[in-house]
């Protein structure tokens, strides 16, 4: 009590009392007693004024003495030498305020102090991590001034020290790239333009360094508008990548080669065989004629073993021949009264051998199919000679039918035997190449195993099939179900017979793709063949949202559309295409049960048919919104009568006409006389003038030069000659393996390849 | 007797193959390519004529084609021998303008009938 009586504060607040006490005197006592008349009325202003007077000196020294300590405190808390104090020394209020602030002050201070050498801590670790970072990190303002970037993003960028600042920004940075040739031929302000207006998302891309580093670089947007840039060194990665692709693509060509090769070796292979079985034969004729009948048993086995080795070969080449995509049919009208008498005479013998009865079950009537005469009887061979080989004592019956059930027009060839039989597992096995249902079975009966494997590749080739029903012990029955008619063709290859739902079918090497959409797989089956014989590469779809995925990601020349299918119908998906900008060019065929033509070319669509679908018209069709469309004739050039023929044929099917000139001499005579035609067929040897010669004519002709020419021909060209030819033609096919499909494929290419630069040799 | 030419590159085959004519009553000349085929067939001019395919310097096909548009060897029944048995081959051989068609490895027995067949159609015309 005694420091507070002592004190100046106490002081100045018992002056500041008193002087308050007046002012109250002054203000409302005095009004109160000149209402009761106490004071006089002249005395009422001098009174007041003494009393605003006193409230003035009360206020100036309460200033004095509370609000300036005051201020002093305020002026040094915000000073940073807040731990010495004037008034620290005071014993007072305000000294006591002063020293407090001082303290918290410090205090503070001192926590400022660790934190900002916490920071600086975390933030040199940062740096460190920033800098050793593999990758190259740079951030910009928004306005794209370079803010930070670390040392690996100096070295990716190469570039002068002068662009590592604040003051340069991205456009400089692109500017300087662009001129020092990093981004080749493209226009530099095109190109600033682009990479801005991306800068506005996340975005990534790759891009090679011109020292061959490839990085990746994404870039992302930030918060304050600025972006962030991220450089990522994948050489290493992208070189891994590369020997990846060329190692798998090695390893295709190494097994492409394996096929090739044994498809090739056919002629090896059979040749010296061909010499055992021919001299044993011969021998065994001697022997007999001249009586060493001695000799006869073992000359005998010489042969059979011989002829067993034989067919064991043809199985191995025909299968990798189908593997090689370098089998072929050949359909032609076929007897099938004719084919099942020459099959029967030769399983007859084999049949009996095991004691069983052979039955042959065919209508007189049976009549005539288009098909593959050989394909046809080695799949009755296999069929047959596998029926009598496990069956002992028993019957093996060939039952023949000609089936018609609407569109529906087949023969079914089926063989039955009384045998062994097989389980559900081992029939499983039963079609996989070199598989056969148990390996002991090839000890006890023989065979390579491959022949019901090639029996169902065949068939399939053929438009049909080969199923097996069996119970063990009881027996087995083979159905070969081939389809009564197809259009006469020349050959087909096929690749992938047996996979089930294929997704890519036809001649996969051509240029021009067909989407297939429909949801019954009869569909994919007949429509894939029949595009893949026109020399399409065919892609299938089983649903809507099936066939917009496949359209997006392959971008095939056209679409056909099935309307009536589940989940997704094909007015939905033809909606789909035509809105999607970049799927909306695709001509879209409607094929459909429906007759609803009017919606079909309302929603877009190019083309319209109903089912069955008209193979000709489809062809018709497509070929009139892909591929260009032609006038002018073919001039074909070859010797062979039989080539010239078999090529017109070829060629009427994709509706062009063609003119026909026997030697290189008569060509030049053709084009002498007549407008150019749209493409020449040449064979190279030929009499009188050969292929070679007629093209040096034609390309240094200048009214001729600019007409195609693709050269079809048996020979087997060296590397010069193809050099020689590669300037001047636009294709080499090889005749033999060369098919109608190849042809029309090459004829097709032209066409189109012309037609995309707009070149004027269509007329 | 009756003289056939058998052209065929491959010297087991032609000597079996005219082993085995010989044995069976036949005078054989061989030719073993398609121009001495045709060479042959002037200076000998045989009864029938055995060609081979695959021949080199000319093949089979072609001097097929050329005998047949000879007016001194057109007559000559000629049988093709390929390694093929497809009916493309047999087409091809048939355009050609022979006269039959067979396949390696021969069938000795089938090949001595079309012989026969083809020789009593050249006597009888």
């Amino acid at each position: 009590m005694q420091w507070f009586l002592q004190s100046r504060l106490c002081q100045q607040i018992a002056v500041t009392l008193l002087v308050i006490l007046l002012i109250i005197e002054a203000v409302v006592l005095l009004p109160f007693a000149f209402i009761h008349g106490r004071l006089d009325e002249h005395l009422l202003l001098p009174a007041l004024l003494i009393a605003v007077l006193v409230s003035a000196i009360a206020t100036l020294i309460a200033a004095r003495t509370i609000v300036k300590p005051l201020r002093t405190i305020r002026g040094q808390a915000a000073r940073a030498d807040c731990g010495v104090s004037i008034l620290g020394d005071r014993h007072d209020e305000i000294g006591d305020l002063a020293r407090a602030v001082s303290e918290g002050r410090a205090q503070c201070e001192r926590e400022y102090t660790g934190r900002i050498a916490e920071l600086s801590r975390s933030e040199a670790q940062l740096r460190v991590t920033f800098e050793n970072m593999r990758q190259g990190v740079a951030m910009y303002d928004a306005d794209y001034k370079l803010v930070t970037w670390n040392q690996r993003f100096r070295e990716y960028l190469d570039m002068p020290d002068e662009f590592f600042s604040r003051e340069q920004s991205f456009v400089d940075y692109l500017r300087y790239n662009a001129e020092r040739g990093d981004f080749g031929d493209q226009d530099v302000e095109t190109l600033i333009d682009e990479r801005l207006e991306k800068l506005k998302r996340v975005h990534s891309f790759e891009r090679t360094r011109p020292n061959g580093t490839v990085l990746e670089i994404s870039r992302a947007p930030t918060l304050d508008g600025g972006f962030i840039a991220i450089y990522t060194d994948i050489t290493e990665r992208k070189k891994a990548e590369i020997e990846l692709t060329n190692a798998k693509q090695a390893a295709e060509a190494a097994s492409r080669a394996k096929s090739d090769f044994l498809a090739n070796m056919s002629h090896e292979l059979r040749t010296p065989l061909n010499a055992i079985i021919g001299y044993s034969e011969m021998l065994h004729e001697e022997a007999a004629d001249e009586g060493h009948d001695t000799y006869l048993p073992d000359l005998k086995k010489i042969e059979n073993a011989g002829k067993h080795l034989l067919a064991l070969i043809n199985d191995i080449l025909d299968l990798s021949k189908i593997e090689a995509g370098r089998m072929t049919v050949f359909i032609e009208p076929v007897s099938v009264g004719t084919v099942v008498a020459e099959v029967s005479s030769i399983i007859e013998p084999l049949a009996t051998v095991n004691g069983n009865t052979f039955i042959v079950d065919c209508p007189a009537d049976i009549g005539v199919i288009d098909s593959d005469i050989t394909k046809l009887k080695q799949s009755l061979l296999n069929l047959l000679s596998n029926a009598s080989k496990f069956t002992k004592n028993g019957t093996v019956t060939l039952s023949v039918a000609h089936i018609v059930e609407g569109a529906h027009d087949v023969l079914t060839f089926r063989v039955t035997d009384t045998g062994i039989g097989m389980s559900s597992e081992q029939m499983s096995k039963l079609f996989q190449a070199f598989v056969q249902a148990d390996s002991s079975t090839t000890r006890q009966f023989g065979g390579t195993g491959l022949g019901l494997a090639i029996t169902r590749h065949f068939a399939r080739m053929l438009g049909g099939d080969v199923t097996v029903a069996s119970e063990p012990g009881k027996g087995s029955t083979f159905t070969l179900t081939l389809p009564a008619h197809r259009a006469k063709q020349a050959a087909v290859p096929v690749q992938e017979p047996s996979a089930p739902k294929r997704m890519v079918s036809g001649d996969v090497e051509a240029k021009l793709t067909v989407l297939v959409v429909d949801d019954d797989e009869a569909v994919h089956e007949t429509v894939g063949t029949m595009l893949g014989r026109e020399g399409y590469r065919v892609l299938h779809a089983r649903s809507g949202p099936e066939a917009i995925a496949t359209a997006r990601e392959m971008h095939p020349d056209a679409i056909t559309l099935d309307v009536m299918m589940p989940q997704m119908d094909g007015w939905a998906v033809l909606a789909a295409l035509k809105a999607d900008p970049k799927l909306c060019e695709i001509p879209v065929v409607i094929v459909t049960i429906l007759n609803d033509r009017a919606i079909a070319f309302s929603l877009g669509a190019s083309g319209f048919l109903t089912k069955p679908i008209d193979w000709g018209r489809l062809n018709v069709t497509l070929r009139q919104h892909i591929g260009g469309t032609v006038s002018g004739p073919i001039l074909v050039i070859d010797d062979d009568p039989e080539m010239r023929r078999m090529t017109r044929q070829a060629l009427a099917r994709m509706g062009l006409q063609t003119e026909e000139a026997e030697n290189g001499a008569a060509g030049l005579d053709w084009l002498a006389s007549n407008a150019p035609p749209a493409v020449i067929l040449l064979d190279l040897m030929m009499p009188v003038m050969d292929g070679f010669e007629f093209l040096d004519r034609v390309r240094t002709h200048a009214d001729w030069s600019k007409i195609p020419v693709v050269v079809v021909t048996a020979m087997d060209l060296s590397d010069t000659e193809l050099d020689q030819l590669q300037g001047l033609t636009r294709r080499v096919i090889t005749k033999g393996t060369a098919t109608g499909v190849d042809l029309r494929a090459a004829i097709r290419d032209v066409f189109r390849s012309d037609a995309r630069r707009g070149e004027a040799v269509l007329r | 007797m009756t003289k056939i030419l058998l052209v065929e590159d491959n010297e087991m085959n032609r000597d079996m193959l005219s082993r085995r004519l010989i044995r069976k009553g036949y005078e054989v000349v061989l030719g073993l390519d398609g121009q001495q085929g045709i060479d042959l067939a002037e200076r000998e001019d045989p009864d029938l004529i055995l060609m081979d395919m695959d021949l080199p310097v000319l093949d089979g096909w072609e001097a097929s084609r050329r005998l047949k548009a000879a007016d001194a060897t057109r007559a000559i029944p000629v049988i093709a021998l390929t390694a093929h048995a497809m009916a493309e081959h047999r087409d091809r051989a048939l355009a050609a303008g022979c006269d039959d068609y067979d396949t390696k490895p021969v069938d000795f027995a089938r090949l001595l009938g079309k012989i026969e067949s083809l020789l009593a159609r050249a006597v009888g015309e």
